[in-house]
């Protein structure tokens, strides 16, 4: 019996060996152990269906963007050193930086920039998210080239790229909005593909890009090698490669503390509660001031027609109390969603009024109806205080707890009455309302988006700031009255920080840029 | 004994499109979709979604789409991955070895341990083997498979500071095997303690109800030792119920442990498979579940075959 159990170890590890034995390293590398707790998609950051946070922290690695975008919406040359508005304010105009590389050593040129753009908007290449792009003149609202108009993205010399827009832009509302989903590519390697077969390269599963970090190998979905970049024009690190492992949330902390991992993302984002343990294992805390979570109760407005009933729960929830359950006093409630801090600003303020909420209940022809309220499983006690707050304007409310694709999917099918979700904020006017208010997504089942559209499209036409804040103010008082969605509160979490990285931008890692150039490894 | 085996791979044949059939309805009638996923934000538009759900055939209705699955599956494609493009057999290639690794460590020193623990709490009620056997029984049974991850962590990583919390290797890649076993006994361990309380209350159990036959009466009789009345009679009795559940974690090798994969950040099957649900990459999740029912159905038949080894009394009729 020992005999077999012996032969049986053997075969096992053996075979085990063969299959994820690789060389044997040679050189003592220095390496920075980087977690996420979830996988990415592609490596193509044109064809990653989620278009999530994480696979755009992966690409924020391996290629290039124009700017560095802070968590306080300020911003930092990258690809660009600078960049102004034409006259017009129709366009805006980029001076690359002329040490920027590919990792294959072709250097990067305003043509790559324009060929990209050309490239993704193409309607023969099966890009994904190319509705960034159609803010870009002489294309069509998909983001596609229109046949015979001209596209707004000229390589005026070889470091200078010229972007033009359907409607006056200037560079940070653009870059604010747009940086984190535009990236370079080396369209050098893809003369000789067809548009239509650029996402069957085998390119993408070993790409090359011209960020902080090259390609080493991958084990799709569960780990990334890269390399250091040191031509890369921003600096580089002290360090030789980073690890990227994919592993579970509740891992990731324990793995900081025990010394496995150096640093993870986003920003090192730990609860309330963790901190406490963070701290007591030696680990610095510090906390984000720029709010990084907006909360709001979404609802559904083809099944709560009647906008005093949707108001009616507005009023009835302890905004204070919801935020202080979810956050632990790292947020603040809001009547609005235009975030705090930033450039803008909104009068309204929220405030709880349970008699108020039944009148209007009354008002708006409540009958007792049940309604489905769905939230994935961590903010179950959340929805559970809801349910409780509503009961008490006798508003009968059932939860149902899903995973955050089938939320979204039975707000969009119409399913559920109401769903908790929540977002990362942007430092623009528009940021959340100009996605959710729209024929493309109209995830509100809004019957008539006119009045919605009309304000956000004469925000956007607005050139100087005291306009935009003015119309800005009439959109909020509309969503005030209407109450498509429910603003619950804006949250900043607490960072932990690295044991062994100094220099690490947290906050700004929530917005899917991470400074990766300037960490420097902690003295011993 | 062809004969037989002719048959029972026959019969395996409806079983397994079965069970395609039933987990390709689940997972496509489950809501939401990787469409779904394609968040605000992310510049999708409903033009991205239209060309994506006709590139991933998720516009066509149910049924076309399961014939042309199946279709692929008997040209021996097993699909491609949803969320990265990649063959979902090669995704599955590159996560085979470190599952039969991780669940196969832990599962050999299951064994390893439940036997000689179960032989000797059959042989020696209410001893202190048959305390241990019944207390390891109790937590194996007990406490969930996250649970125990989640406190192997706490005590050996971050109290004791003896080995790593996650991953395999810990630049990456393999630099030795001693840094790879480093980062298997915690994982293996977790594996080892939620099988061995099934096997070893199985081998006790299994034991105890051969030591109560004649056979070895006659073997106590006839002057035998202890040890070779145990081993050589009682055990090799007792062999058919144990080889059963011993074999029947050969799935669980090869299909990996979802949680404890997932917890360490092991790049296994497991953790395939849970990421292809969540990211409702149904490519990936029904390769994993081809590779799985395989091997269950092959795991069956090995049984039957052992049976006839094991115990000389199964014979393989042609009726």
């Amino acid at each position: 019996m020992r005999r077999l159990i012996a032969l049986l170890m053997a075969a096992v590890l053996a075979l085990g060996l063969t299959a994820c034995g690789g060389e044997e390293e040679t050189a003592e590398q220095v390496t920075v152990r980087y977690g996420l707790s979830n996988a990415w998609d592609s490596l193509m950051p044109y064809n990653s269906p989620s278009g999530s946070n994480y696979t755009r922290i992966i690409c924020d690695k391996i290629y290039d963007r124009l700017a560095y975008v802070h968590a306080d919406g300020t911003l930092d040359p990258r690809g660009a050193k600078s960049w102004e508005s034409t006259e017009d304010g129709l366009a805006v105009v980029f001076h690359l930086d002329e040490k920027a590389a590919f990792h294959d050593g072709t250097p990067v040129t305003a043509q790559h920039w324009a060929d990209t753009i050309a490239l993704i908007t193409n309607p023969d290449c099966p890009a994904l998210g190319r509705g960034t792009f159609s803010v870009l003149a002489g294309t069509d609202s998909n983001g596609c080239a229109v046949e015979g108009e001209q596209l707004g993205a000229e390589a005026v010399d070889e470091h200078t790229l010229k972007l033009t827009f359907k409607s006056p832009t200037t560079p940070e509302d653009f870059l604010l909005d747009k940086n984190r989903e535009l990236y370079v590519l080396p369209t050098h390697l893809l003369t000789d593909t067809a548009p239509a077969q650029i996402m069957d390269l085998d390119l993408w599963d070993a790409p090359v890009g011209s960020g902080p970090c090259k390609f080493v190998e991958e084990l799709p979905g569960s780990q990334l090698v890269l390399e250091v970049n040191q031509n890369y024009q921003l600096g580089s690190p002290d360090f030789d490669q980073l690890v990227i492992t994919v592993m579970d949330k509740s891992n990731l902390l324990s793995s900081l503390i025990a010394g496995d991992l150096d640093y993870y993302a986003f920003g090192g984002n730990v609860s309330v509660e963790d901190a406490e343990t963070a701290r007591a294992a030696g680990l610095e805390v510090v906390e984000g001031e720029v709010p990084n979570t907006f909360y709001e109760l979404m609802l559904n407005c083809e099944t709560i027609p009647s906008a005093q009933v949707r108001r009616a729960i507005d009023l009835a929830l302890d905004k204070e109390a919801l935020c202080l359950q979810s956050t632990r006093g790292l947020g603040e409630p809001t009547a609005t969603d235009v975030t705090p801090g930033t450039e803008y600003t909104c009068a309204l303020t929220w405030s709880r009024d349970v008699e108020g909420a039944r009148r209007l209940l009354e008002q708006g022809g409540y009958d007792g109806q049940t309604y489905t309220l769905a939230c994935t499983s961590n903010r179950s006690g959340l929805a559970a205080l809801m349910q409780q707050e509503l009961a008490e304007v006798d508003m009968n409310v059932t939860i149902e707890t899903v995973d955050s694709a089938a939320l979204f999917s039975g707000m969009a099918d119409g399913k559920y009455d109401m769903a908790i979700a929540s977002h990362t904020p942007g430092a623009l006017p528009l940021w959340f309302t100009e996605s959710r208010l729209s024929e493309s997504n109209n995830i509100f089942h809004i019957t008539d988006l006119e009045p919605y559209t009309y304000y956000i499209d004469q925000i956007k036409a607005a050139s100087g700031w005291e306009t935009r804040q003015v119309l800005l103010d009439k959109l909020q008082e509309l969503l005030a009255d209407e109450r498509p969605f429910i603003p619950l509160w804006f949250g900043r979490t607490l960072h932990v920080q690295s044991p062994t990285v100094d220099h690490i931008d947290y906050p700004s890692s929530s917005f899917s840029n991470e400074n990766i150039w300037a960490w420097r490894m902690k003295a011993a | 004994m062809g004969c037989y085996i002719r048959r029972r791979l026959l019969t395996a044949i409806p079983v397994f499109f079965g069970i395609t059939i039933l987990v390709f309805c689940m997972l496509n009638l489950a809501q939401g979709s990787i469409l779904d996923l394609m968040g605000e934000g992310s510049g999708a538009t409903d033009a991205d979604r239209a060309a994506l759900a006709a590139s991933l055939g998720l516009d066509q209705s149910l049924p076309q789409r399961y014939l042309a699955w199946l279709g692929d599956l008997l040209q021996g494609d097993l699909g491609t991955s949803y969320a990265n493009g990649r063959p979902v057999a090669y995704l599955i290639a590159q996560r085979v070895g470190p599952s039969l690794l991780l669940t196969g460590t832990g599962v050999v020193l299951a064994v390893a341990i439940a036997l000689p623990l179960g032989v000797m709490a059959a042989w020696k009620p209410r001893s202190g083997w048959d305390r241990t056997a019944s207390a390891l029984s109790l937590v194996s049974f007990g406490v969930p498979g996250f649970f125990l991850c989640l406190a192997g962590i706490f005590l050996f990583s971050v109290t004791l500071g003896w080995l790593p919390a996650n991953g395999m290797y810990s630049a990456g890649r393999f630099t030795g095997l001693g840094d790879l076993i480093r980062h298997l006994i915690l994982p293996a361990g977790v594996v080892c303690l939620s099988s061995v309380g099934e096997l070893v209350k199985q081998t006790r159990t299994a034991c105890l109800e051969v030591m109560g036959e004649d056979y070895i009466r006659t073997a106590w009789a006839k002057g035998l030792t202890d040890r070779a009345v145990m081993v050589r009679h009682a055990f090799r009795g007792a062999l058919i119920p144990v080889l059963t559940t011993i074999l029947s974690h050969i799935p669980h090798i090869i299909g990996g442990s979802v949680v404890v994969e997932q917890v360490f950040g092991w790049p296994g099957m497991g953790s395939l498979l849970f990421s292809g649900i969540s990211s409702r990459d149904y490519a990936v999740v029904m390769g994993v579940t081809v590779i799985i029912a395989l091997t269950v159905l092959l795991t069956n038949l090995l049984l039957d075959l052992i049976y006839g080894i094991a115990d000389p009394r199964v014979r393989y009729g042609k009726g």
